[in-house]
């Protein structure tokens, strides 16, 4: 008697206990994982319809990045813009604002803020910590209403947090305390049972924070450093405005970790070693490296865990310094060194996930940033003179549009991530640059 | 050209949810019966399935526009079963079968081999079952075995082979019948 292997594996599931599939309840929570909208997209670079302002500043892919002459900034291997190619937005035609809080001096004590928008659309509101205020408050803020549904204390001082994730189910900031005041930790908002809860991970490594990105499984990857770009002997060339030009540089790397945001034991070695890092809803998405060359960009299907990657073309001097990915595109932000005149090649380079060239801003002092499932790349430029350019610029992914949202940018980092696709937040100053106006905004489609 | 679907999101949206939900529905079962054979425990078949799909859910609108749903499916429950194991804090453990549906049917003994069988596949390392199971069970060739789990032939006919010698070696030390694979001779190892 012989028993076949095939006919017992088959064997063992014929009396499977009934099969109860809740194909609802499975499309609800793939809804709720999908973090952008779906655009009905197809693959492939997308081309610019007439009429955008954009198409008028994009020139040919030339290639010559490694070739230009060292007087002025080489031009990306990309289809390129300059701010000049933005046309100015029209508020009510081209966006809405939804919000807008002013800080009337900054300079003197903290203030208000926006942290943040939620998945549902209220806005993570924080006052304080401040001179009369010992612990920050938080509240989701309606802008509807303008309503604030202040939050049970959360107790943390004056340690400052980061919105990594702001859903309709939870609010996680990130922050660092413990003897060394860089332990990391998370505190994890339950928006229905209204509760804080503080997460740290005995067993984690001590890793850079706060610097974590969460997963669409829920958890929070975290870099653990692992190589740091050198310093050239001597010191970094000095650029032609007087100052240290760090462009070329090695770049950092760091180990990847994850950690439960629920159980304090759960902590993976991811086994991979990467730059930077970005997830979209299907796809984890990373670099060589960062604060230097990116390296490859690397395109992982969080599905099945299949990989590929490709030459992202970034300049032969550029650094990356933020990196951000939505949907099918990916958002590169470099530096690309200096150059006579006291101009910076800074360049705002966006990608699809297959590595096509999509569009790349080139120009002095700008630089872009892309929250998680937003399509709005926010771009700022300011040299800190107010000149022509300085503003806050959006390049929609969605339909490429490129605008001018305003002709100044406050002295202060305010922001968060926005959970609606088409919403972003910018600033602008007010009382001679000692305060701001933080704003929330909505692209009309 | 604008990214967005002249009929507009919602439209692409429902759309979509429905050739999701009917695929989903046709290819549930077969899926569980997979993930089954790969953890030993029906529940947490039906989590692993679960799982996959949603991430399948996600990947949904370039699935349909590439093709090959169900194979993306199948990798994407044996990619969530594989990611489970991997948590440190994990429970999930290979588990033996079912007690109660062991003994309920133990007196025939065919049933027996096919308890001896959940058993003896609950002791092999992860890879091993899973190439055992996609292999013998879901008919891939190597190729499509290695594509699913992530790696090389090599690797596959490797961990096939070690399975199988295993196996074969616990059905023996349970004094059970002789452990084949019909037609095991024409295969390339």
């Amino acid at each position: 008697m012989v028993n076949d292997l095939k006919q017992l594996l088959r064997d063992n599931v014929a009396d499977a206990p009934t099969d109860h599939v809740d194909v609802a309840s499975l499309v609800a929570a793939g809804r709720r994982r999908v973090r952008v909208r779906r655009t009905g997209a197809v693959g492939g670079v997308a081309l610019l319809a007439a009429g955008v302002v954009a198409i008028a500043a994009i020139g040919a892919p030339s290639g010559s990045d490694d070739t230009a002459a060292a007087t002025h900034p080489p031009t990306p291997d990309a289809p390129t813009i300059t701010l000049a190619g933005a046309r100015p937005a029209v508020a009510g035609r081209d966006y809405e604002v939804l919000a807008s809080h002013t800080n009337k001096d900054l300079d003197r004590d903290n203030g208000q803020y926006f942290d943040g928008v939620t998945d549902d659309g209220l806005i993570l509101f924080r006052d304080g910590p401040r001179e009369d205020l010992e612990q920050p408050r938080f509240a989701l803020l309606n802008p509807a209403t303008d309503e604030k549904d202040w939050l049970p204390d959360l107790g943390i001082g004056w340690s400052q947090t980061w919105a990594v994730e702001l859903s309709a189910d939870r609010l996680v900031l990130l922050g660092a305390a413990g003897t060394t005041g860089m332990e990391p930790r998370a505190y994890v908002f339950d928006r229905t049972q209204r509760t804080w809860t503080t997460m740290t991970w005995p067993t984690l490594p001590d890793v850079e924070f706060p610097h974590g990105e969460i997963g669409p499984d829920g958890r929070l990857y975290v870099f653990e450093p692992a190589t740091q770009g050198k310093i050239p002997e001597g010191g970094w060339p000095t650029g032609n405005g007087g100052d240290a030009d760090d462009s070329n540089a090695e770049g950092d790397t760091y180990h990847l970790w994850s950690v439960s945001l629920t159980d304090a034991s759960d902590v993976r070695d991811e086994d991979l070693t990467v730059g930077d890092l970005a997830f979209t809803d299907s796809s984890m998405v990373w670099t060589d490296s960062a604060n230097g060359h990116a390296g490859r960009v690397h395109v992982r299907d969080l599905a099945t865990g299949d990989e590929h990657s490709f030459d992202p073309h970034t300049g032969a001097k550029c650094n990356l310094l933020s990196f951000g990915a939505t949907d099918d595109r990916v958002l590169m932000s470099q530096f690309c060194g200096d150059y006579p005149g006291d101009v910076r090649d800074d360049r705002v380079q966006i990608l699809t996930t297959d590595g096509e060239q999509v569009v790349t801003l080139q120009d002095n002092g700008v630089e872009g940033s892309l929250s998680p499932g937003s399509d709005v790349v926010t771009v700022t430029s300011y040299d800190g003179t107010d000149d022509e350019r300085s503003g806050t610029y959006v390049y929609d992914l969605a339909t490429d549009r490129f605008l001018r949202i305003s002709d100044a940018v406050s002295s202060y980092a305010l922001g968060g991530p926005t959970g609606n696709a088409t919403q972003f937040l910018w600033h602008t100053p007010v009382n001679h640059r000692h305060g701001a106006t933080q704003w929330l905004g909505e692209l009309l489609r | 050209m604008d990214r967005r679907s002249a009929d507009g999101p919602t439209s692409d949206a429902n759309s979509s949810d429905r050739e999701f939900s009917e695929f989903a529905a046709a290819a549930h079962s077969r899926l569980r019966n997979t993930a089954y054979l790969l953890c030993g425990d029906w529940e947490r078949a039906a989590d692993h399935v679960q799982e996959g799909l949603i991430r399948v859910y996600v990947a949904w609108p370039r699935l349909v526009r590439r093709g090959g749903e169900l194979a993306y499916a199948r990798k994407a429950v044996v990619s969530a079963f594989l990611d489970a194991s991997r948590k440190r804090s994990s429970t999930e453990r290979p588990s033996e079968p079912d007690p109660e549906r062991a003994s309920a049917e133990d007196v025939a003994a065919h049933v027996s081999d096919r308890a001896a069988l959940m058993a003896a596949l609950a002791r092999l390392p992860q890879r091993q079952r899973a190439c055992v199971v996609l292999r013998y069970f879901e008919d891939l060739d190597v190729r499509e075995t290695a594509v699913a789990l992530r790696c090389s032939e090599g690797t596959v006919k490797s961990q096939t082979s070690r399975a199988l010698a295993s196996l074969r070696s616990m059905f023996e030390s349970a004094s059970r019948d002789e452990l084949a694979v019909i037609g095991e001779g024409n295969l390339p190892w």
